[in-house]
């Protein structure tokens, strides 16, 4: 091995330098992509639904909403916390269920179901709904949000899956 | 391009910055030792890299350190991530002792470079120093135990004992002060002195120029870029190759999430300190403080006095024979210390696949107890089974005997439950947190929640019970099937004297016959 490489020997020195760069910049470029896909978080679809009991037929009435209020449990990376989240339940007094988020589509406020008028109501911004989630007047940009429900046949309880 | 960097070298003159660093000049014949120092530069900048990246989602609380360390490992990359952390740490601990062995084989220690050598060590202390506090922060059961033990030995400290133990712990106990505290340590102190220290052992290097060879060679001094540089990567490319193949499946996983009340466990300390580990087991009683500091002092000392020790101009290692033997002594005890220490493995270790009979007892608890009812797909709360738990025994025996204590309003009428039914029961939710319900014998089903209701009281089997009554690990020795079956039925009818109360009416004849022939099978 020789120890007196001068410091401009030409393709010597040309070749130690490509190689120096390269190997640093290997390095680094592969500890950066490693680095950059572990900051980017986790894949969106980690957090799945799950079905959640919300009662039993026998607590609702044929078509008319419900209100809810559901204890589910969110997992949120490394926490599990649980949140309260409120669902209108429409029942057609046999086979089929239909579940509404309680949530406003315009800023998030919850909605109340105005039994006289038949009309879900936003307190915060006038929104209003029909009986079937869609927008009647008001700001809202879409219908209430409907949330997959069906009725276990075994005990006439409801599921929601949230 | 060109012109953007003829514009920023006129803005900001970098190249003048890029000379001082890469175009140091080397003494002729600077070689392949002399790249250990970028070695460990290199696996540093890995450690703090990859370091700073993982408090992107670590959460330093006893409560969920465990489970935010799991949750990395389940994200793109996570486990790589903390692979390289974790046999990083080992790495860097080899290349430095690597790098202080060329240093003291070379004598690179001598006039003028003494201050640079105390740098180095300053920079071994607290290297370890990173080891022992990261080692905690996952907060499994190796994590909390060996940090039992690290505190234990720091009260050994002459005269200040407790006051250093209480300063490690943070508070009364280990718990959270202590994660806070070594978590704040881990990636804030110990990095900012790092980073300080670093940059003065470099500043050092420079101003005396590297040692070079140990006999002088005449020629003209070549600078480090590119052909030294070239050495270097070579070196780092070969080191951290080896570190990605170790990294690419990830740290050795998890152990169950930190457990104060497990008397059970065998603690062991990372690799590097098994050596400092075997020693305290040579010096037993009072003799302890010998092993814990007067020896690691000693050797601490004789190597901060080196240059003093050692004060000859001559550099080659045959020619100073007793440095060079005296090291080589101490190298091979540690070397010696550590195969010992690392042969001397618990035999617990080996029984961790198998269930204990609390866990499955406990299993056949919670079934009673209809606790699927809420754990399941479509419940209001997560699955026993697979799911993580970090909850304490005393939490779940609390939340088995009243479920309504974090669920209010979903739950099933209040059963009494018995309170050793309730750690059963406790006991198999953490273990199911990790492991699938592996499936035993009819048998074992059939004896477990007997043993975890009644017998563990008094009784031990692989280290797990009371110690009011023998240890029946082995009791198959000693009785036969008939006779424990006697005895258990009522102990007074075999000897009058007998402490242990009759189970004849608590327990059915099937009971009697499975217990009583699976102890008698116990040899």
């Amino acid at each position: 091995m020789s120890h007196t490489i001068e410091p401009s020997s030409g393709g010597r020195r040309r070749t130690l330098v490509l190689f120096v760069n390269t190997i640093v910049a290997v390095i680094g470029g592969g500890l950066s992509a490693v680095l950059g896909a572990f900051a980017l978080g986790p894949k969106a679809n980690s957090s799945q639904a799950r079905w959640s009991r919300a009662g039993t037929t026998s607590d609702l009435k044929p078509d008319e909403p419900v209100p809810r209020v559901l204890s589910v449990s969110r997992v949120d990376g490394w926490y599990r916390g649980r949140a309260r989240e409120t669902v209108f339940l429409v029942w057609d007094g046999e086979h089929t269920i239909r579940a509404m988020s309680a949530t406003c589509t315009h800023l998030g406020c919850q909605v109340q179901w105005i039994a006289k008028e038949k009309k879900f109501k936003c307190p915060c911004h006038g929104g209003v709904y029909a009986a079937d989630g869609s927008v009647l007047a008001g700001p809202p940009p879409r219908p209430l949000q409907s949330i997959e429900a069906r009725i276990d046949p075994g005990d006439s309880s409801v599921l929601v899956r949230l | 391009m060109k012109r953007l960097f003829e514009w920023l070298h006129a803005r900001t003159g970098y190249r003048g910055g890029v000379h001082v660093m890469l175009d140091e000049p080397l003494p002729p014949g600077t070689g392949w030792f002399f790249t250990l120092g970028s070695v460990l530069l290199a696996l540093l900048s890995i450690q703090l890299l990859t370091g700073a990246f993982l408090t992107l989602y670590y959460a330093a609380t006893p409560d969920h350190a465990y489970d935010s360390v799991r949750f990395i490992t389940s994200l793109r990359a996570g486990n790589i991530v903390r692979g390289l952390h974790h046999y990083g740490a080992s790495f860097t601990v080899i290349a430095l002792v690597a790098h202080m062995l060329r240093v003291i084989a070379f004598g690179s220690y001598k006039p003028p470079r003494e201050v640079t050598w105390l740098s180095g060590l300053a920079l071994l202390a607290l290297i370890l120093a990173f080891a022992l506090t990261g080692y905690l922060l996952p907060w499994d059961q190796r994590a909390y135990w060996a940090t039992v033990v690290t505190i234990n030995i720091s009260k050994l400290t002459p005269l200040a004992g407790e006051m250093v133990a209480g300063i490690l712990r943070g508070g009364a106990t280990i718990g959270a002060l202590t994660l806070t505290r070594w978590y704040s340590a881990h990636v804030i102190f110990l990095p900012a002195a790092l980073v300080l220290l670093i940059i003065g052992h470099l500043y050092l290097m420079r101003r005396h120029g590297i040692s070079g060879p140990v006999r002088v060679r005449t020629g003209t001094p070549a600078p480090f870029y590119p052909s030294q540089a070239a050495r270097d990567t070579t070196m780092v490319l070969l080191v951290v190759a080896v570190l990605v193949g170790y990294a690419w499946h990830g740290a050795p996983p998890l152990e169950g999430p930190a457990d104060p009340t497990d008397a059970a466990y065998i603690p062991r300390p990372e690799w590097y300190f098994l050596g400092l580990f075997q020693l305290l087991k040579y010096f037993p009683g009072k003799w302890e403080v010998v092993g814990a500091m007067v020896v690691p002092g000693i050797a601490a000392t004789f190597l901060a006095m080196l240059p003093w020790i050692d004060r000859g101009p001559e550099r080659a290692p045959l020619k100073r024979r007793a440095i060079t033997g005296a090291v080589a002594i101490g190298l091979a005890s540690v070397i010696a210390l550590t195969t010992l220490g690392w042969r001397d493995r618990p035999a617990a270790a080996a029984s961790t696949d198998t269930w204990s009979l609390r866990e499955i007892g406990g299993r056949t608890y919670a079934q009673k107890l209809n606790c699927v009812r809420c754990h399941s797909e479509t419940g209001s709360a997560d699955p026993l089974e697979g799911g993580p738990s970090t909850r304490g025994p005393e939490w779940i025996a609390g939340h088995v005997s009243d479920p309504e204590m974090i669920a209010p309003g979903m739950r099933e009428p209040p059963v009494t439950i018995h309170e050793r039914e309730a750690a059963a029961v406790a006991a198999y939710a953490r273990r199911a947190s990790r492991d699938r319900y592996p499936g035993y014998s009819k048998q074992i089903e059939t004896i477990a929640p007997v043993w975890a209701r009644y017998c563990v009281g008094c009784h031990k089997i692989e280290g797990d019970g009371g110690t009011d009554g023998p240890d029946l690990t082995h009791e198959g020795t000693k009785h036969d099937a008939a006779t424990l079956r006697r005895w258990i039925e009522d102990p007074e009818q075999v000897d009058p004297d007998a402490d242990m109360p009759s189970f004849g009416d608590r327990l059915t004849a099937e009971q009697l016959d499975a217990i009583s022939a699976y102890l008698a099978a116990r040899k």
